[in-house]
C-alpha cells in the first residue's frame, strides 16, 4: 500500500513551467567570465574608444536628438514577440548614451544628476545586446534614424573590452587568427583540397563538364572567400559558385587561396579589433596571390564585413570587395551567364539577409535570377529593405546554446513569414541565415527547404548555351 | 507688467534668441568637425552624397515604413510639427516685429492660416502628449524632461491663439502675452541643450549611420592596447 502512495506521489511531481516568450532569457556562455569592478572597465573601454575611433560623432548626435518615442520598438521582431518594456531598441540604446551624457558630455553630472553606471546596467547590457541581432529594423521605423544596430555593435565592442562576448564566436577567432589552420572552422588545407576534389567529382556528374575549383592561382581576378563552414555544410552552393565561373569563363580568374579560405569575420560581432586583425589577414592573402579583388562567397556578415571593413583596415593592400551575388547577377545582365527560364517548377521565395539587404547593397539582383529561372516565385511580407532578421543575427547563431531562444523568440516572425508564402524552397544566400532558417524549418515543423541562390543555379545553367 | 512685458519683447528676446542661434551654429559646427575627424581617421575623404541625399530627403518626406506600424502618431506628430515651424516663422504678425525691430522682412500668412496651423500643433501635441502617458512603451522611456517640453511647446501656441480670440483669454490680455512671450524665450533656451536641438541637427542624424560606420583605421588598435595593454590576444 504504501509502496502504491509513493508511485503515485512520483506521478504527480510536474514538468516544470515553461517560460513565456516575454521570460525567456538570452544566456550564451563566457570564457573567463570578469568579475569585481567592471563598471570601471567599461567606462575606460568607452573614453578610450571616444578618443581614438569614430564612434564619438554618432554618440554625440543621437544623444542629442533621440526622441524617446518607442517607434524603433515597432520594428523589432523581438520585441513584436515578447512586448517586454527592456526589448525597446532605444531603451539599450539609451543606457549607452547616457554613459556618454553622464561620462562625456559638458555639464554632465549635474545633466545626469542621479544616474551612474552600475554592475546592474552591465549585466542588463550583457544579455540585451547580445538578444538583439543588430538587424537594424529599428532604423527603418526610428523618425531620427537613429541606428540602434550601430550603438549595440559599439555596446558589443566595449563589453568585448571588458572581457563579456559569447565563447563560441571567440573560440572561432581565436583559431582563426591564432591556430594552425587560421579558419572558424578548424579546417586545414588537406581536407580542404579533399573536398574540393570531391565536389569537383560531384560537378562532373551534375553537369557533364570538367570544372576545377582554383587554389592558389596568382594573378587571379577575385580573390575568392566563402564563409570556410560552406567547404563542408554547403557543397551546392559552392558547387553552384565553380559552375557560375565556369560557365562564365572565369575558370583562372577567379582562385581560393590556401593562406586564407575564410571570410567570416566575427569582428562584425563582438570586436572591432578583431574585425580590424581579421580583416588584414585577408587582404595578406589577396596580396600574396596578387588578386586586385576579393569577393566573397554566399554569406550576409561575410561580404559585409569585408566591404565596410577592407577600405578601413585593408590599410596598403586594400582593394574592391564584392558579393558573388553581383557577380553572377552583372555575367547574366551581359549574356555571359545562360539560364534557363523557370527551370525551378515548385514555389519560390527569397529571404534578405539583413546585412547584405538593409543598406540597399544587394536586393534586386537575386530576385532577377530568381525570377527568370523560376516558374512561381512569390515574395514574403514585408520584404527587401524592410524583410525580418532570421532571428540568428549578429552571431547568434554560431552559439548552440541560444537554440531555445532563436527558434522561440528570435525567429518566431520569420518561421510565421516563411509559413505565409507558401513556397517549398526558400533561398537565401547567407550562411547564417541558412543555418537559422533550416533550424527554424525544422523546429516549427514547415514543409519547405532551405537553399542557397547558387544551388539552383547550378541547375539552371544552360550548358548548350554557355560560350566556354 | 507692462515696463516687464516690454523687457521681455524687446532685450529679453535678443539675448535669447540669439543665444540660441550661437548655440545651435556650436552644435552643428562640432557635428561638422566630428565628420571631418571621423574621416581623417580611416584616409577616406570620399562623403556618400548619393545615400546621404537619400536618407534626408527621405526623412523630409514621411515614408511608408513610419507609416505602417502606428499611422496615427505619425500623422499626428507630422501635423503638430507643420504649425510648430511655420507659425513662428511666417505669420504675419511675427514677421512685423522683425521688420519693425531689425528691418528685415518675408512673405507670411495671415490670421486664418495661422488659426489654421496652430489648432493642428495643439491637436497634434495633446495627442503626443496622450500617446506618451498612455502607450505603455512610449511612457517606459519617457523621463520628466520629455513630458515637460512638450507642453512647454504648447504654450505659446495656445496663448497666442488666445491672444487673437480675445473671447478665450482667462486672464488679462497683457498677462496671457507675457506668458506667451516668456514661453517662447524659454524654449529658446532650452533648445540647443534638449531634444528640442533636432530642429536643426535632423540631417545628421540619418546620415550618421551611413557616415560613422566607416570605422578609423588604428582605433581598434589603440583602444586595445589602452585597455588591454600589450601582448593581446583574442
Amino acid at each position: 500500500m504504501a509502496e502504491q502512495n509513493e508511485q503515485k506521489k512520483e506521478e504527480k511531481v510536474e514538468e516544470p513551467k515553461k517560460p513565456t516568450l516575454s521570460e525567456r532569457k538570452f544566456i550564451y556562455h563566457i570564457e573567463e567570465e570578469p568579475t569585481g569592478d567592471r563598471v570601471s572597465k567599461f567606462l575606460k573601454a568607452f573614453a578610450a574608444a571616444l578618443e581614438y575611433t569614430n564612434y564619438k560623432g554618432a554618440l554625440e548626435i543621437y544623444s542629442r536628438t533621440s526622441a524617446k518615442c518607442a517607434r524603433c520598438s515597432a520594428g523589432c521582431p523581438i520585441y513584436e514577440v515578447t512586448g517586454n518594456d527592456t526589448d525597446i531598441p532605444c531603451y539599450r540604446t539609451n543606457i549607452l548614451l547616457n554613459v556618454y551624457r553622464r561620462y562625456f558630455q559638458p555639464l554632465g553630472s549635474i545633466r545626469m544628476r542621479g544616474w551612474h553606471l552600475t554592475e546592474q546596467h552591465i549585466d542588463e547590457l550583457k544579455e540585451s545586446l547580445w538578444r538583439c541581432t543588430a538587424c537594424r529594423r529599428c532604423m527603418m521605423e526610428c523618425p531620427m534614424g537613429i541606428d540602434h544596430g550601430f550603438m549595440a555593435h559599439f555596446g558589443r565592442y566595449l563589453l568585448s573590452e571588458v572581457g563579456i562576448m559569447p565563447r563560441a564566436l571567440r573560440i572561432s577567432t581565436r583559431e582563426q587568427l591564432e591556430g594552425a589552420t587560421h579558419n572558424t572552422s578548424a579546417i586545414p588545407v588537406p581536407a580542404l583540397t579533399d573536398t574540393l576534389e570531391f565536389l569537383e567529382e560531384e560537378l562532373l556528374e551534375i553537369t557533364g563538364r570538367e570544372i576545377k575549383f582554383p587554389v592558389d592561382v596568382e594573378g587571379a581576378d577575385y580573390l575568392f572567400v566563402p564563409a570556410v563552414s560552406d567547404f563542408m555544410m554547403e557543397a551546392d552552393t559552392l558547387m553552384g559558385n565553380a559552375a557560375v565561373m565556369h560557365a562564365c569563363g572565369y575558370d583562372r580568374r577567379y582562385t581560393i587561396g590556401s593562406k586564407d579560405y575564410d571570410g567570416i569575420n566575427y569582428g562584425l560581432f563582438y570586436s572591432d579589433w578583431a574585425w580590424d586583425k581579421i580583416i588584414y589577414q585577408l587582404v595578406q592573402e589577396a596580396e600574396r596571390l596578387k588578386c586586385p579583388n576579393i569577393m566573397v562567397g554566399e554569406c550576409g556578415h561575410a561580404s559585409r564585413s569585408a566591404k565596410y571593413g577592407v577600405p578601413v583596415w585593408g590599410r596598403e593592400l586594400r582593394r574592391p570587395v564584392i558579393n558573388c551575388l553581383e557577380f553572377a547577377h552583372q555575367m547574366f545582365k551581359e549574356g555571359k551567364l545562360p539560364l534557363v527560364p523557370g527551370a525551378i517548377k515548385e514555389r519560390t521565395t527569397y529571404h534578405d539577409p539583413c546585412n547584405v539587404s538593409r543598406v540597399g547593397w544587394i536586393v534586386e539582383q537575386p530576385r532577377e535570377l530568381l525570377k527568370h529561372i523560376s516558374t512561381d516565385y512569390v515574395e514574403m511580407t514585408p520584404n527587401r529593405r524592410l524583410n525580418y532578421c532570421c532571428g540568428g543575427g549578429g552571431g547568434s547563431v554560431s552559439c548552440d546554446e541560444t537554440y531555445e531562444f532563436r527558434m522561440e523568440v528570435g525567429g518566431r516572425r520569420k518561421a510565421e513569414q516563411l509559413k505565409e508564402t507558401g513556397a517549398k524552397y526558400v533561398i537565401a544566400p547567407c550562411a547564417n541565415c541558412k543555418k537559422q532558417l533550416r533550424e527554424l524549418i525544422d523546429y516549427h515543423k514547415l514543409d519547405m527547404e532551405l537553399v542557397g541562390l547558387h544551388d539552383l543555379l547550378l541547375h539552371a545553367i544552360d550548358w548548350d548555351k554557355v560560350k566556354y | 507688467m507692462e515696463k516687464f512685458l516690454e523687457f521681455a519683447r524687446g532685450p529679453l528676446f535678443t539675448a535669447t534668441f540669439l543665444f540660441m542661434v550661437l548655440a545651435l551654429l556650436r552644435l552643428v559646427v562640432l557635428q561638422i568637425v566630428d565628420m571631418v575627424r571621423a574621416r581623417s581617421r580611416n584616409q577616406d575623404f570620399r562623403m556618400p552624397w548619393q545615400r546621404m541625399f537619400q536618407d534626408f530627403a527621405g526623412w523630409i518626406v514621411p515614408s511608408q515604413n513610419m507609416v505602417r506600424q502606428r499611422p496615427l502618431f505619425s500623422i499626428m506628430s507630422i501635423l503638430f510639427h507643420i504649425g510648430l515651424i511655420l507659425v513662428p516663422i511666417f505669420y504675419v504678425a511675427h514677421i512685423a516685429l522683425w521688420e519693425s525691430g531689425v528691418g528685415v522682412s518675408w512673405p507670411g500668412f495671415g490670421k486664418v492660416w495661422a488659426d489654421f496651423f496652430t489648432i493642428l500643433t495643439i491637436v497634434g501635441g495633446l495627442y503626443l502628449l496622450f500617446a506618451r502617458i498612455f502607450q505603455q512603451s512610449t511612457r517606459f522611456l519617457s523621463t520628466p524632461m520629455d513630458y515637460f517640453l512638450l507642453i512647454l511647446l504648447l504654450i505659446p501656441f495656445i496663448s497666442g491663439f488666445m491672444m487673437v480670440h480675445p473671447a478665450l483669454l482667462p486672464a488679462e490680455y497683457n498677462t496671457v502675452f507675457l506668458v506667451h512671450v516668456l514661453a517662447s524665450e524659454l524654449i529658446f533656451v532650452l533648445l540647443p541643450f534638449t531634444k528640442m536641438a533636432h530642429a536643426v541637427l535632423f540631417p545628421f542624424d540619418r546620415m550618421a549611420s551611413d557616415y560613422y560606420w566607416n570605422l578609423a583605421t588604428d582605433g581598434p588598435r589603440k583602444v586595445a592596447q589602452a585597455v588591454r595593454g600589450d601582448n593581446l590576444k583574442v
